[in-house]
């Protein structure tokens, strides 16, 4: 189940080969992106509020250690427990010994990115406690062995039909080909899950500092039946998920919804303030929310990328990419896809570990500019490539660094000299001439540029130089009227 | 009263009594001649003002348009409610309320309820009209009981009309399970509860929050019935939550 080594270039290769995987990601982010589109288009000014929920996080993480400290005294104000993990590891060990501590021998899981990240499902295994997953969706990529492959959306790449045969061959039941009849065996299944396990334990969308509020959004009420049923509820929060102010959620719960999956609001958004009160008939008797950092303040401490941790996870992002939309989540190799896993997953497991992901990006930008709190991806991912060839990853590549440089200073001399540009273009016409394939194209060139043909190719250089259309052009224009040269 | 004492203490009511008619006459006939020149001139009516018919017609546009304002809310919290696969019915009188959860229980061939313990959903008389109708009610804190209910009933604190939800606010009367484990969820909006959009609805938060009490343990926003797309984006109800809501609005 854990993740293994980021190996983006074959596992890339494999999911455009995937035609099963081509048509869902086809359906599934064509779906989200209009809805998103629809959404946001009918709230008067949403640039401007993208705009405000940007100023707000950007306050909010400058000010982090002031906020993570009235959040935590707020939680203890309302009767909940607050702990802090270092990393997956301490988080996964406060988890199990709350479980322990409380004899728990079987916990419920509502959707949580964070306990996918430091893998608590794995480790609860180990230490002997049967978590099971409850969003429809994680349920399935249980079942199935597998990881999410999308933030909101993580069974995406599974078809009915895998579905329905992982039913039958997991739950023991014939072969159903209705979604509703699945949905009816998950929710027959689920309900006695609730009703017996010690422990719910979920994420969190926000944590508001002002008042110790965990928010929750979903749409199928397993979270809510996570944080009411069971008697204990554990919370696994990034230390980025703080909110200031209780009024804020007004603002980042219109964002939210509207980017994620189009809705005007989720079907479900749970405010829980600390555990059950005296007079409350339900609810946890116990509250404990678990503070994770797992990298985050090592992102804080580099000003240039900072922003990566202003994201509310909505996945609009990964819906709006040209390379997502192409190569799937699983080609990220780790929890986080998508533009957004690539600028977090090298910063949150160390650059050497992920970097191909800052270049797994064309910086059209389409991410930016959905972005609800408007990270600058494109900004933030050349500042990764930078760090990327500046890294012990590119060590032992010193000589194609160095051919890069040279190539580059070469450049710089050819076109900032039209002589020289014009005698190297027609040098290079006559030098390339051999290497042209159907269509004209570039398709293999000897190293070192076969770094570049071996998946793409390069256009060949045209026997008119544009310079010399130009002469013709700029003529026939002024002959008065568009030149017969425009073609 | 007094009057009328001190004449006594005077020696005689009878003859007091003329005086006051005598002063009465006598003033307003100063007061007419004053005014026009004629002590036997006559007006008749109440007397109009300009100012005060604007402010007459001031209250009645501002009472009007708070009407258009409630119903305009009213309308789209229930388009936005329809959007969301939510049955709709407004009540006109807590009568057609309970005729209508009478027929309500029937159709769905619901045989127990667990309800909400607020006052104001008890003024209403469904306990009785349920018991009447020879439902069981579950009053045990139990999950396991909660979960076999055949229709859980709740008020709301807020409703918003921009998004089609429900805000419902946990305290000792008003458990979370009941609009969560039973198939179907029964809500009862008042329509002096809808506001317009969740902007509106965080400002009167902000005054709870700033009360004593605090925000409570557990608050709730309901969009329509539980619902999933997780299999191939084929939009599926009653995932884990209530397969049906049903609001009435009264």
């Amino acid at each position: 189940m854990g993740y293994e080594k980021i190996n983006f270039e074959t596992d890339s290769g494999r999911a455009v080969d995937d035609e099963k995987l081509q048509r869902a990601l086809v359906n599934v982010t064509n779906r989200f992106r209009s809805a998103r589109q629809k959404a946001s288009s009918e709230v008067p000014g949403w640039d401007e509020l993208r705009t405000l929920g940007r100023e707000i996080k950007k306050e909010t993480i400058e000010n982090l250690d002031r906020y993570l400290l009235m959040l935590e005294e707020n939680v203890k104000k309302a009767g909940g427990q607050v702990h802090w993990a270092r990393d997956g590891e301490e988080a996964c060990a406060i988890i199990i010994g709350i479980a322990r501590r409380n004899n728990v021998k079987s916990v419920v899981k509502s959707k949580s990115m964070a306990t996918e990240e430091v893998e608590l499902n794995t480790a609860l295994e180990k230490a002997g406690i049967r978590a099971v997953e409850t969003d429809l969706g994680e349920y399935i990529i249980q079942l199935a062995g597998e990881h999410p492959s999308h933030i909101i959306a993580p069974a995406v790449h599974k078809t009915k039909d895998d579905i329905s045969r992982l039913f039958s061959e997991k739950l023991g039941v014939p072969y159903l080909s209705e979604p509703e009849e699945l949905t009816k065996v998950a929710r027959e299944r689920m309900r006695s899950e609730f009703l017996n396990a010690g422990m719910g334990i979920s994420g969190a969308n926000f944590a508001v500092a002002e008042t110790g509020t965990i928010v929750i959004v979903e749409n199928e009420g397993n979270a809510r039946l996570t944080t009411t049923v069971p008697r204990i509820h554990v919370a696994l929060a990034g230390i980025e998920k703080i909110i200031p102010r209780y009024n804020d959620l007004s603002l980042f719960l219109t964002l939210l919804a509207r980017s994620a999956t189009g809705q005007k609001s989720s079907t479900y958004v749970s405010f829980i303030t600390g555990p059950r009160r005296k007079t409350d008939k339900d609810g946890p008797e116990e509250f404990h929310l678990v503070l994770l950092d797992n990298g985050r303040s090592g992102i804080l401490a580099n000003e240039e990328t900072r922003e990566s941790l202003y994201c509310i996870r909505c996945g609009a992002c990964l819906n709006n990419c040209p390379v997502y939309r192409k190569v799937g989540g699983h080609s990220y190799g780790w929890v986080y896809s998508g533009p957004i896993g690539a600028i977090i997953n090298p910063q949150l497991l160390g650059i050497d570990k992920a970097p191909e992901l800052p270049f797994a990006s064309s910086l059209c930008g389409a991410c930016r500019d959905v972005c609800p709190v408007r990270i600058d991806f494109p900004r933030v991912l050349l500042e990764l490539r930078h760090e990327v060839k500046e890294s012990k990853a590119e060590k032992g590549k010193g000589f194609e660094l160095f051919i890069e440089r040279i190539s580059f200073r070469l450049w710089r001399t050819i076109v900032t000299h039209e002589k020289l540009y014009g005698a190297a273009s027609t040098l290079m016409y006559y030098l390339l001439k051999p290497f042209r394939g159907k269509g004209g194209n570039l398709g293999s060139l000897p190293y070192p540029f076969s770094r570049w043909t071996q998946d793409r190719d390069f256009p060949a250089i045209a026997s008119t130089p544009f310079r010399e259309r130009w002469k013709k052009l700029k003529w026939e224009i002024g002959q008065g009227g568009p030149g017969k040269g425009i073609r | 009263m007094e009057k009328i004492e001190m004449g006594n203490r005077a020696g005689g009511a009878r003859k007091r009594y003329p005086l006051m008619k005598d002063s009465r006459e006598e003033i307003l006939r100063k007061v007419i001649l004053g005014l026009y020149g004629d002590p036997e001139h006559k007006e008749g009516g109440i007397p109009t003002r300009d100012s005060e018919r604007d402010f007459a017609k001031e209250s009645e546009k501002l009472l009007r348009d708070r009407i258009i304002i409630a119903n305009r809310l009213l309308e789209q919290f229930i388009k936005e409610l329809l959007n969301v696969n939510t049955e709709v019915r407004e009540a006109h009188g807590e009568k057609e309320l309970r005729d209508y959860i009478a027929g309500l229980v029937h159709e769905k061939g619901v045989s127990s309820f667990v309800m909400w313990e607020s006052e104001s959903l008890n003024s209403l008389g469904l306990k009785e009209l349920l018991n009447g109708e020879g439902l069981q009610q579950v009053i045990s804190n139990d999950k396991n009981e909660i979960a076999e209910a055949g229709i859980g009933i709740t008020g709301a604190d807020y409703a918003i009309a921009d998004t089609g939800t429900l805000v419902l606010m946990t305290d000792g009367n008003r458990p979370r399970s009941v609009s969560l484990l039973p198939p179907i969820h029964l809500a009862i909006v008042r329509k002096s509860d809808i506001v317009s959009d969740i902007k509106e609805l965080f400002i009167i938060l902000k005054q709870i929050l700033d009360t004593d009490q605090g925000v409570p343990s557990c608050m709730t926003f309901i969009t329509g019935p539980s619902r999933t797309a997780d299999i191939e984006l084929n939009l599926t109800l009653g995932v884990h939550g209530p397969k049906e809501l049903y609001v009435i609005i009264l």
